[in-house]
C-alpha cells in the first residue's frame, strides 16, 4: 500500500493547494487517489520525491 | 530515433542510392563511349583503308590496260606507264602500312600473301611491258604474260576486306550485346533500389501513421475527459512517444480533477 506516497500528494495539497496535486500528477503520472495502490517502493517514492521538488523550484 | 531524423535518413539516403546510380551510369556510358572509340580507331578504320587499297588496286589494273590499249602512241605510253607506277607503288605503301597496323592476326598474314603475291605480278608486269615496247605494242604477246595473273592478289585482297569487315561486324556485335547487358543490369538495379526504397519509406510512413492514430484516439478521448480505462500505449524516442508521454500527463491531471471533485 501506498501510504507514504500518499502522505507526500497530502503534504503537496497543502503546500499549493488542488493545482499543485494536479501538477503532481501530471508529473509523476500517479493521481493522489491512486498513490494509495502504489507500492511504497523506493524507485516510486523517488520519482515523486523528485516531482515534489521540481514543483518547489517553480515560482 | 526521431521521426525528423528517420525523414531525413531516408531522403538522404534516396540521394545517396540515386547519386551512386547516376554516377554508375554515367561511368558505364563512358566506357561504352571509350569502346566505341576504340572500335572506330581501329578496326573501322582498318577496314576502310582496306577498301582503299583495294580500290587502287583494281585502278593498278585498270592502269595497266590503258598501257595495252593506248601505248602506241608514245606521249600515251609515258603518261598510262607513270600513272601505272605510281598506282602500282601507292598499292604497295599501303598495303604495308595497313599490314605493319592491322591487329587481325588471320587479316595480317592475308596482307603479307598479297603483298607476296603483288610483288610476282609486278615482276610480271615488268616482264611484259618490256615484251610490249620491245615487240612493237603487240600487247596480245604482253597480255599473254600478265593473263588471269592478277586474280590472285584480288582475291587475296578481297580476302583482307572480308576479315577486317568481319572484325569489325563481330566488335560491333560484341559491344551492343554489352550496351544491352549494362542497360539490363542499370534497369535491374534501378528497380531494385526502387523497391527498396519505397518498402524503407513505405515502413516509416505506415509506422508514423499508426501512432498518430494511436494518439489522435486517446487525444479524442482526453477531449471528452473520458480518462476511465484509459490506456496511453505510446512509447518510442521520437516525437510521437514525447507527445504520448505529455498525453499520459495530462490524463493523469483529469484524473486527479475527477477524483477531487467526487470526493
Amino acid at each position: 500500500m501506498g501510504i507514504k506516497l500518499k502522505n507526500l500528494y497530502d503534504e503537496v495539497g497543502r503546500e499549493k493547494g488542488p493545482v499543485g496535486r494536479m501538477q503532481l500528477a501530471m508529473l509523476t503520472k500517479i493521481t493522489s487517489f491512486e498513490a494509495l495502490d502504489c507500492e511504497d517502493s523506493p524507485q516510486n517514492l523517488k520519482v515523486v520525491e523528485d516531482a515534489i521538488a521540481q514543483l518547489r523550484r517553480q515560482p | 530515433m526521431n521521426i525528423s531524423t528517420k525523414l531525413v535518413g531516408l531522403s538522404l539516403g534516396t540521394v545517396v542510392v540515386v547519386g551512386g546510380l547516376a554516377a554508375t551510369l554515367v561511368g558505364e556510358l563512358k566506357s561504352l563511349s571509350a569502346s566505341y572509340n576504340d572500335l572506330l580507331q581501329g578496326p573501322v578504320r582498318e577496314a576502310e583503308a582496306a577498301r582503299v587499297t583495294q580500290v587502287d588496286f583494281k585502278k593498278q589494273v585498270q592502269e595497266w590496260k590503258d598501257i595495252l590499249l593506248r601505248g602506241q602512241n608514245p606521249d600515251d605510253l609515258v603518261k598510262y606507264a607513270k600513272q601505272f607506277h605510281e598506282q602500282e607503288a601507292k598499292v604497295k605503301a599501303e598495303a604495308q602500312t595497313l599490314a605493319g597496323t592491322v591487329r587481325d592476326p588471320a587479316a595480317k598474314q592475308s596482307l603479307n600473301d598479297f603483298l607476296t603475291a603483288d610483288d610476282t605480278l609486278s615482276k610480271k608486269y615488268q616482264i611484259a611491258y618490256d615484251v610490249y615496247v620491245t615487240e612493237k605494242f603487240d600487247f596480245k604477246a604482253a597480255d599473254r604474260i600478265v593473263r588471269g595473273q592478277d586474280r590472285a592478289p584480288t582475291d587475296l585482297f578481297d580476302k583482307v576486306v572480308a576479315q577486317l569487315n568481319g572484325r569489325v561486324a563481330a566488335q560491333a556485335a560484341a559491344q551492343q550485346a554489352e550496351a544491352i547487358r549494362q542497360r539490363n543490369t542499370a534497369l535491374i538495379v534501378s528497380g531494385a533500389l526502387l523497391v527498396l526504397i519505397s518498402v524503407v519509406g513505405f515502413i516509416v510512413v505506415r509506422g508514423v501513421l499508426t501512432r498518430l492514430g494511436r494518439l489522435r484516439a486517446v487525444s479524442d478521448r482526453l477531449a471528452k475527459a473520458d480518462v476511465q480505462g484509459l490506456s496511453i500505449d505510446i512509447s518510442g524516442n521520437d516525437e510521437i512517444g514525447e507527445f504520448g508521454e505529455s498525453l499520459k500527463s495530462v490524463a493523469a491531471a483529469i484524473r486527479e480533477l475527477l477524483g477531487a471533485a467526487s470526493h
